[in-house]
This record gives structure tokens, sequence and C-alpha cells, in this order.
């Protein structure tokens, strides 16, 4: 994936100037920055999703192996299948367990049970939770803790196999020990996928990630491998944040 | 006191705050004083009846005919019951149609408007709706279908009307429900890849059910409670359709029943009594209908309440997946019921039928429940897997027997299957063409067909409108306006209307809000969370729910003839004052309860007394919603015929009287008048409508701007 001059306003609000970055296959890539910098924009806008606020323009270029996100013949929702997200909070379906993950492969078109449940099985394995719940796949997805209930998330894009996946400060609302899970997950999940992650802990990026591109109201300061960014950041900006002297 | 300064013990503000305390406390006891009263009231001459009647004859007895002696109650009840299930299967779908457009298709621009159109809506009163409906509907269905109608006035022109008058309600209670999902599902849903309408349908319909049915609950309550617009466009015979789902017959509602009577009976006679038992049934009908619909709301707030906060707290909650069918079992049940009576009663007789329905109901009940409390998992999970190919036979059968039934009414028997089957097989074979169609496409057709929805919907206010603005201007003049009546009506001016219904408002003022106002104060600031507070709150909602003619009867039983004042404004200012209370209570309490803590807490923290807080921070910042509840209440009071038709207002009046004692003209009660008793008027008949219509209006367009206003001023 590459994004070259992206700009994006919000009405007359310009949320992204000038972004250029690329997106390495199988790898993680981390985005980091202070609040409302517009790494949450950048990202929303790699699947589209910031097709559902009115009033918002952009300009520039973002491609999807090689193709253009936002040309005009582009199909939105085989590209949101292709890339999916997860989000800040935890937003399962108030359906069950089971209902939540069969959901995405539903809406594309699956509808043999044997098919289903090999999905399911297969998605929960994956995100780690299979475990937990194989006994309670019909009870509601909102019984499960706030980590389960975000794995359950995990798993739901995993069912509809996509290739890139994008999270959205997945673990802001988790504690210490789901966020650890969501980590390790992560980094298994970037044998099989290319990942980017939008996140306000700047250990957790450079813990899991590969490469590191920090923001700052709205612009790419700088984007390059993380332990570069984190050991001898060429900006002097880049390095005032993360050794913590502002943000 | 030793060092001069004083006490914290010192008690002077405690107890002023004491004293002003009872002083609510007195006056909200008035306020439940009345609503005690009335329920009572109709209570205790209702029962009466009985022993003169019987209630077995009653409920069951085909023939009304209370010159005859013979009180049949039957008739009136199905009348109600079926012109409101007209009404609902006309207006769910358009209410929901354009429920769903305006939450989740319509631009932030359109919705601005849309929204607004719907208020106006809600405002237009009873009697100008009953007056359209006359007016253009009736020949309009006179020609459609030359016939089956010979009048035009029937059941199914009830219906419509009532539908028209019910969508309000259905579209703005469902549409709040559906804006309450969270953005989250729906974005976590067209994140996978799933068109708008594909999220529309499996999660935002799905999650917001439980207000849907509520919406179309409150509808159903509304319109069973509706008096004007029914009477005038339903025919008013009492008898049972034949077959029963004719929808061309005449009938009479419970509602036209009490209004077209009630002037005329003898007080103390067994037909007083028993339009009281009628009155009593109508509130019992409304009362389960209204409750079933509080019950559906509160669950479905926990609900919500429950999906947006996140964490492990939420273990405790039966799960949402689990508890859903429920509202759809209902619909099943009530299917099952009303698909065996009209089976039952087309092949024996309608007393047969019913008793065949409510045995098949049990039945159905009975193993429905026993399946779903087998508990065992398997079983459940079995039965859900199962649950769309169960629901699909019952919707193909409900679909056969809906099509032979309107079939049978044109054609004959053989004819009308042959026709039902050609429906039933256009459906199964539609059903896997519409399946194989692309997401995108069938998005692109349910999204036409919700804009061809919402324009219909849209067209039907708009040629209201316009057929009465356009009609009615030219009516207009200084002679209308400021003139008496001549000819009887059919020409002259409406002045003595104008200046009763101004009088009417103007009392109902000066009755209900200090008692309204003390009373929601009282409600929201003082009155602890005790059983008393909560019957209070109880007997506030069941007056609420009071469909208005009920208040009528109250009105002229305990005035009229009661007290002895005869037809007088006083009565019908009292019985609108009534009427309106529970709204009034009901607003101040909610605009109170809206001041944030903080500021109480502020002003508490500075030494005031809560007398003074609430008078100096509270009322001051809660101003705009109440005066918002004030004037819609008024709004509600001009346009309304029912309560002061045989309370306060009459035909003709030759001089504009300030006495209490006098009875009055009324602009709605002239328009009735005009509309079903003086021929030829039509002139008349549309100014009248057309200066109601500007009055009510008008005045909901002033607590809109009120509300505007202040809800730009403060902000929390």
């Amino acid at each position: 994936m590459e994004v070259e001059d992206f700009n994006l306003w919000y009405g007359d609000k310009q949320a992204l100037i000038d972004v250029n970055m690329p997106v390495a296959k199988n790898k993680i890539t981390a985005l980091i920055g202070p609040s409302g910098c517009g790494k949450s924009t950048l990202l929303r806008c790699m699947n589209r999703m910031n097709d559902l606020v009115d009033n918002c323009k952009i300009e520039g270029k973002m491609t999807f192996r090689g193709e253009d996100i936002y040309d005009k013949t582009a199909d939105v929702m085989a590209l949101r299948k292709r890339i999916g997200m997860i989000f800040q909070k935890p937003n399962p379906f108030p359906m069950s367990i089971r209902d939540n993950i069969t959901y995405g492969p539903k809406i594309h078109g699956i509808s043999k049970q044997s098919e289903l449940d090999e999905i399911v099985e297969q998605s929960l394995v994956q995100a780690a939770l299979w475990d937990e719940v194989k006994d309670r796949l019909g009870e509601s997805a909102l019984s499960l803790s706030g980590g389960q209930q975000q794995r359950l998330c995990i798993a739901r894009t995993l069912s509809i196999h996509p290739e890139v996946i994008l999270m959205d400060e997945p673990t802001s609302a988790l504690d210490p020990i789901a966020t650890a899970k969501i980590e390790d997950l992560a980094v298994e999940l970037q044998k099989d996928y290319t990942v980017v992650i939008v996140t306000h802990n700047m250990q957790q990026a450079a813990r899991i990630s590969d490469y590191t591109g920090f923001m700052y109201l709205g612009k790419m300061v700088e984007f390059g491998v993380t332990e570069t960014i984190f050991s001898s950041p060429s900006e002097e900006l880049t390095e005032r944040y993360i050794t913590g002297r502002f943000g | 006191m030793t060092d001069g300064r004083d006490s914290i013990k010192k008690v002077k503000k405690f107890h002023h705050d004491a004293v002003m305390k009872y002083v609510l406390l007195a006056i909200a006891s008035v306020t439940v004083l009345i609503i005690f009263f009335i329920i009572l009231f109709i209570l205790i001459n209702g029962v009466e009846a009985l022993g003169d009647i019987g209630i077995v004859k009653f409920l069951t007895g085909t023939s009304w005919k209370p010159g005859e002696g013979s009180y049949g109650a039957l008739p009136l009840i199905l009348g109600s019951v079926l012109v409101t299930f007209g009404a609902i299967m006309f207006a769910l779908p358009l209410g929901l149609g354009s429920a769903i457009f305006i939450s989740e298709i319509a631009p932030k621009r359109l919705r601005s408007i849309l929204k607004p159109i719907c208020e106006v809506f809600a405002g237009i009163p009873s009697v100008v709706y009953g007056f359209f409906g006359l007016i253009v509907l009736v020949p309009l269905l006179r020609n459609i279908f030359p016939d089956h109608l010979l009048f035009g006035t029937s059941w199914l022109a009830g219906s419509i009307i009532l539908g028209i008058m019910a969508l309000p309600t259905i579209i703005s209670v469902s549409e709040d429900a559906m804006r309450a999902v969270p953005m989250s599902y729906r974005e976590a849903s067209m994140a996978m890849g799933a068109t708008r309408w594909e999220t529309t349908r499996k999660i935002v319909v799905p999650a917001a059910i439980s207000g849907i049915a509520a919406a179309t609950i409150l509808g159903i309550g509304r319109a069973i409670g509706e008096t004007m617009a029914v009477m005038m466009v339903t025919g008013n015979s009492p008898i049972i359709p034949e077959p029963l789902w004719n929808f061309f017959e005449m009938l009479r509602t419970i509602t036209a029943t009490l209004a077209l009577e009630m002037p005329d009976v003898v007080s103390g006679s067994t037909h007083y009594a028993a339009l009281f038992l009628l009155a009593l049934v109508l509130m019992i009908m409304v009362l389960a209908i209204n409750f079933t619909a509080k019950l559906i709301i509160k669950r479905s707030r926990r609900k919500f309440g429950e999906t947006m906060s996140s964490g492990s707290s939420l273990n405790r909650i039966t799960n949402t997946a689990k508890r859903r069918p429920v509202s759809f079992h209902i619909l099943m049940l009530i299917s099952v019921f009303f698909i065996t009576l009209a089976i039952a009663s087309a092949l024996l007789d309608l007393f047969a039928g019913f008793i065949c329905a409510s045995f098949a109901l049990t039945v159905f009940a009975l193993v429905s429940t026993v399946i779903r409390r087998s508990g065992s998992r398997p079983t459940a999970y079995m039965i859900s897997k199962r649950m769309p190919k169960i629901l699909r036979s019952a919707v193909l059968t409900a679909l056969f027997v809906f099509a032979w039934m309107v079939a049978s009414l044109f054609a004959d028997t053989s004819t009308s299957v042959l026709a039902a089957f050609i429906v039933l097989i256009v459906a199964i074979v539609f059903i896997p063409v519409a399946k194989r169609m692309g997401a995108r496409i069938r998005e692109k057709v349910a999204h036409t067909s919700l804009w061809l929805v919402i324009v219909m919907v849209v067209a039907i206010l708009i040629a209201l409108l316009y057929d009465i603005v356009s009609k009615g201007l030219p009516a207009l003049s200084i002679d209308f306006l400021f003139g008496y009546p001549e000819e009887g009506g059919l020409s002259g001016g409406i002045f003595p209307a104008i200046a009763g219904t101004i009088q009417l408002v103007f009392g109902t003022m000066m009755i209900a809000f200090p008692l309204g106002i003390t009373s929601g104060i009282y409600l929201a600031e003082y009155a602890k969370n005790t059983r008393s507070t909560k019957i209070i709150r109880e007997a506030i909602d069941i007056l609420n729910g009071t469909p208005s003619v009920v208040f009528g009867l109250f009105g002229m039983a305990a005035f009229v003839i009661y007290l002895g004042t005869g037809y007088a404004l006083i009565a019908g200012c009292i019985t609108l004052a009534v009427m309106v209370l529970p709204v009034i209570i009901r607003t101040t309490e909610e605009a109170v309860l809206a001041v944030p803590r903080e500021l109480r807490e502020a002003s508490l923290a500075l030494g005031a007394s809560k007398w003074e807080t609430t008078m100096k921070v509270v009322i001051p910042a809660a101003f705009g919603g109440v005066v918002t509840g004030l004037i819609l209440s008024l709004g509600r009071a001009a346009g309304e015929t029912a309560p002061i038709m045989f309370t306060a207002a009459v035909v003709f009046r030759s001089s504009v009287s300030l006495s209490l004692l006098d009875p009055i003209m009324a602009l709605p009660y002239h328009l009735y008048f005009l509309a079903t008793e003086v021929p030829g008027s039509e002139t008349m008949q549309y100014g009248t409508a057309l200066v109601l219509l500007i009055m009510v209006l008008f005045m909901f367009a002033l607590a809109s701007v009120v509300r505007y206003r202040y809800s730009k001023n403060i902000k929390w």
C-alpha cells in the first residue's frame, strides 16, 4: 500500500497535509503522535471509512496493490472486504458470538452451514479466543469481557480473510493483560496479514511494529524503521515526542 | 453562638423551606385528587351498568340498539379493533419506511426538513383530518370502488385517515430508536464490506426492534382512542362487517358511539351507565396497549445502556440474542389469532370463530412457551437455526390468506382462491430471484422503494395542506373573520367561534398552568421516590393515555349534568385543563430534571435554601423547556373537539359572552358541525379549517422557536 501527497479536509479544516507513506506487506506499521494529529483519520482513509463522514474532502493518491483506492470506479465494499478494521472501542454486534463472526461471510455470500462453522472456529482460533468461548458460541457477545470483545472483533474481521488489518488504538479501552494479549495477537497475525496500527502508546509501537510513522498536526513528520525512529530520529520534533518532552 | 457567627444549626431558612414544601405538596395533591376522582367516577358509573346488562351480554352481544334496550357492545369493540388494525396495516410500512429513510439514508439537510414536517403532521387537529377525509378521501374512494361503496364512508376510509394520523408517532419513535443504535455498529458492519442496506436490515433494524415495536404500539394506542376523524368517515353503523374482513362496510367505533349518543342520553338510565361502561372498556384497552409499549421501551433502554458501556459487568444481563424473538413471538401469536379467526368465522359464524381463534392461540402459545422454556441450549439452537424457514412459511401462509381475503371481496370463492394462489406462486418465484440479485442491486431496489415511500408520505401531507390552504384562502375576509354566521352557517362569518376558542384556551391556561407547573416542580424536586410518588406517576400516565372523548364524557356527567351548569365555558375549560394537565406536569418535570446537578450543588454550597435554589437557579434554567410544554399543551387544547362538544360548545351564538356560565362556539366544533350537518357550506368549512389550522400550527411554531432559542442559549 502506498500513500502519496494525501490531503484531507473536514469542511474548511484541513486534517491531513501532504502525507506520504508506504505500508509494507506482512509487516506491522505503527502510527504515533499526539491526540488530534490525524493518525486515526489517515487510518480511516485507508478503507474509506471516512466516506461516512459528511463534508469530508480529499486530494492526493492512496493505492492498494497499485490501484487507486479513491478511483471513481473502485468498489468500496470489495475494498473493505480486503482491508479490514478494528476500532478503538470493542464494538461487537448485539448478537450471539457465532452470529458476530458469520455476519461477514454471510454478507459475502457464504451460506453453507458446515463452511460457516469452520470459519467460526478458524477465526476464533486465530484470534486466540476459541478456547475461552467454544462452549458458549450461542451466547450474546456482550457477555464477554472487554478484552474478549476486542479479540472477537478481530476474529470477526479475520472471518472474511482481509489482506490488510487496520487497528485504531485497539487497546486503549483495555487493561494491561488484555492489551498484552492483543499485542501478541498482532505480532502473530503479521505472518498472514499486513497490519497498520494507530497507537497512543509509544512502548507499544516500539514493541510490536516494524515501521513507525510519527505524525503531528496533520503532517507525517518522520517515517522509517521502528528501531531507527526510536533510537536515532532525524527530526528534532520526533525526538522530543518520543522522549516525552511534549505530547 | 459565642463567637458571634451564625450557628450552623440556625433554622430560619429551613423553616420557609418546609413551608414551601407543604404548599407545593398541597397543590400537587389537588391535581392527584382530580386524577383519582376522574378514574373513580368512570369506574363507578360504568360498573353500575354491569348489574343491568350483565358482563357477558355486554361483551358478546352483537346488537347495539339502546332504543330497544339491547346493549351488545361487540360490534363497537370490533369496530375499534378493526379500524385500528387497518390503520396499522396502512401506517406501519409507510411509517417504518420513512423512519429508515430519515435515519439511515436522508442527507443531513433533507433530514432537517423532514423532521419538522413530521411534527406538523402530529400538530394537525383530528377534526381537520376528519374534514379532509370526508371532503376529499371519501368521494375519492367512492369513485375508485363504485360497486362496493355506496356512500364512501367506510372502514377503509377510517383506516386510511387513522393511519395517516398514526404516522407521525410511528415515524418519530422508531426513528429515535434507530438513531440510538451506536454508530460503531454501522461502522463495524460497513468495515466488513456490507452495503448500507445490508447494514440497515441486518444490524440497525434488529438492534432497534424494540423501539420500533413500541412505536407501533403507541401508534395503535393513539388510533384506538381517536374520535372525531373516525366518526366523520366510517359511517357509524353499529354492525359487524360481513365477512369480518370486508373493509368496504361501514362500522362504528367505541369512541364514535360515546360522542354520538352522550348528548341525548338520560342521566341515570341504563343507556347512560352503558356508555360509561363502554368508556371503561376503551380505557382498559388503551391502558393495556400503552403499558405494553412502556414495558418494551424500558427494556430497550436497558439494552442500549448495556451495549454502549463495555465491560464485564454485562455478564448478569440476559443476553439479547436469546431475547430478541419475543417481539417476533408476539407477532406470531397475533397472526395465528387473526388467521384462525378469519378462516373459522368464514366457515362457521363469528362467535364460533372467536372460540376457535382463542383455542388456537392458547395451544400455540403453550407449545411455543414449552419449546422456549425447554431451556436446553441444543433445542433452542436448533429452532433458532430453523427460524428463517419457519418464518418464511408463516409469511407465505399469511400472504396467501390475506390475498384470498381481499380477493373474496371482489369475486366469488373459486376465483379468489385462484387469485391467492397466483399471488403465492409469484412470491415463491420472487424470493429466490431476489436472493440471487447482487447486494448492490438489492440496495438500489431497497433505497428506491424507500425514496418512493417518503415521497408518498410527504405528498399526502402536502395534498392535505394544499387542499385546505388553496380552498380556504378565498373564504378569508374581514367579514368572515369578524362576522356572525348567517343562514345556519351557509354564509356570514365565524367570529364567535374564534372568540370562543380563544376564551377556551385562555380559561384552560388559567386552570391548568398553576396546577400543572407546581405539580411538575414538586415531583421533580421534592417528591421522594416512595410508593405514593410511584402511584402519582402511574395515575398521571393513565390520564395521559386516556382518549379525549372520555374526558368529554366525564366533563358532561360531572359539570353539565351533576353540577347543573349546562353547556358552559367553565365546564369546557375545566375538562380541557384536566386533559392537558398530565402533559404539562410531565414536560415541566422533565425540563426541571434536565437541569444538571452541578448547578443545584453550586447554589446549595453557597448557602441557598432548596426553595431559593429551585426558584432562582433551577426554574430559570428549565424555563425554555417548561414554556415549550405549556404552548404545546395549549395548541392541543385549541384543536380538540371531543372534550368540548358536550360540555361547552354549541352550534350558534348570536353574541360573544364573557360569562363563564354561558355556552360558546368553538372553531373545531363549528368545523365538525358545518362538515356533517350543513351541506353546501364547503367554502365556510374550508375557511374554518384554515383558521383553525393556522391557530394551532402557529402555537406549535411558537413552541419550536422557544425551544430552539433556549437550547441555543443554554448548553450543558
